[in-house]
């Protein structure tokens, strides 16, 4: 039994230490809160530009978030704890807002 | 009595714990990663990723914090990267857009500064780094674009304009006032498929990138910049041509047509059959 036991331990070390499973093709939705806060940024200064919030949400929607507000909103919150400028977190504003509005017209049900 | 047992059990026992660890290590509990790194996304991910960066490059003409942001794709060579995506994703041809804006993106990284005045319309920046620049040392791929925003600002002026929703089809370089000062065909080098090799300059002899070429043939066209093989030159774009069809080639909507441009075929003097190139070199007026 002790062999055994010792056995497991010396796996468990190689298995998570020495030799881990590797992660190389992750995919974007275990992104680091602050890299996905960028990314989050990058669309919002896209979408500043262009105007259109289908492309805006088809990007978003690569990080896989259940809910892209909730998204925007976390990473806003993150944002700004971490002191990006104001004119960043305006156009990340603006990116949610504008979200809002568009998740409420879908869940508005039609006259 | 007691049974006398030998190092055998030891190692069975052993064996047998090293493959339960193993198979619990492994299998039932690995090591999760939720805290990922851009780096480590799969290939047609970082696509994706790098075509963001281009977007928002378009929007805030921003270089360092493009360049800054595709450093931590962990590319080994991030203009390369940025310069194969725009041209493979050109000759799909399924997302023009984000093609373009790869395009514009590598060509200002190949000139070193942001190409404002070649891509963009007045009402955007010339190239000067915003406030919220990033600061490369908090960007490696160590360290997290945190910071990318964090730089306390001393004054508020303003980032990048806002540009108009709808972004110009090609780079405003101009397309006209190109003069053909060289049309050949080459048989110095095999090639592996006949080539027409387009080089652009402008008067003082400095290669051009951005400047849209269309190729057109019987059922079909093909548009191209110069520059996105940055290796070859910054004035440097090719075409591949397909064997039988004849070819006709402008830079840009308005330039002048070259016409007649079929396959190079060479032989040597051995009488070997190879494929040769078209060398058109245009020099701006």
């Amino acid at each position: 039994m002790l062999a055994i036991a010792v056995g497991v331990g010396l796996g468990l070390f190689y298995g998570w230490v020495i030799r881990p499973v590797e992660y190389v093709d992750t995919s974007p939705n275990t992104l680091r809160i602050d890299y996905k806060s960028d990314y989050v940024l990058m669309v919002a200064e896209a979408y500043q530009a262009e105007g259109n919030l289908d492309k805006a949400i088809q990007r978003l929607t690569f990080l896989g978030e259940a809910s892209l507000v909730d998204l925007v909103y976390k990473t806003m919150v993150f944002a700004e704890t971490i002191g990006y400028t104001d004119t960043d977190l305006a156009k990340m504003q603006n990116l949610l807002s504008d979200l809002k509005a568009y998740s409420l017209l879908q869940e508005t049900p039609a006259p | 009595m007691r049974e006398k047992r030998g190092p055998w059990y030891l190692l069975t026992g052993l064996l047998i714990g090293f493959t339960l660890g193993l198979i619990y290590a492994w299998a039932i509990q690995p090591v999760e990663y939720i805290d990922t790194a851009p780096s480590s996304l799969r290939a047609d991910f970082k696509d994706q990723y790098r075509a963001v960066i281009a977007a928002a490059y378009l929007a805030n003409s921003d270089l360092v914090r493009a360049r800054a942001r595709l450093v931590l794709l962990g590319d080994e060579d991030t203009f390369r990267a940025v310069a194969e995506q725009a041209q493979r994703q050109l000759a799909e041809g399924d997302k023009v857009e984000e093609a373009r804006a790869l395009g514009i993106l590598a060509i200002d990284m190949g000139q070193g500064v942001p190409g404002a005045a070649l891509t963009r319309t007045p009402q955007a920046t010339s190239g000067i780094p915003s406030q919220a620049s990033p600061q490369p040392a908090l960007l490696s791929t160590d360290a997290p674009p945190t910071g990318s925003t964090a730089q306390p600002t001393t004054n508020n002026t303003p980032t990048a304009s806002p540009f108009p929703t709808s972004m110009p089809v090609s780079p405003t370089i101009t397309q006209t006032g190109f003069s053909l000062v060289r049309q050949e065909e080459v048989c110095t080098s095999p090639l592996q498929a006949p080539l027409i090799i387009v080089d652009v300059k402008d008067a003082a002899g400095t290669p051009l990138a951005g400047v849209l070429i269309i190729v057109t043939w019987d059922s079909g066209e093909e548009r191209f910049y110069t520059g996105l093989k940055p290796e070859k030159g910054m004035g440097y774009a090719d075409f591949t041509l397909t064997a039988g069809l004849v070819y006709t080639l402008r830079l840009g909507e308005s330039g002048t047509p070259v016409y007649g441009l079929s396959a190079v075929e060479c032989q040597d003097a051995q009488g070997n059959r190879y494929w040769g190139a078209w060398i058109l070199e245009f020099v701006q007026l």
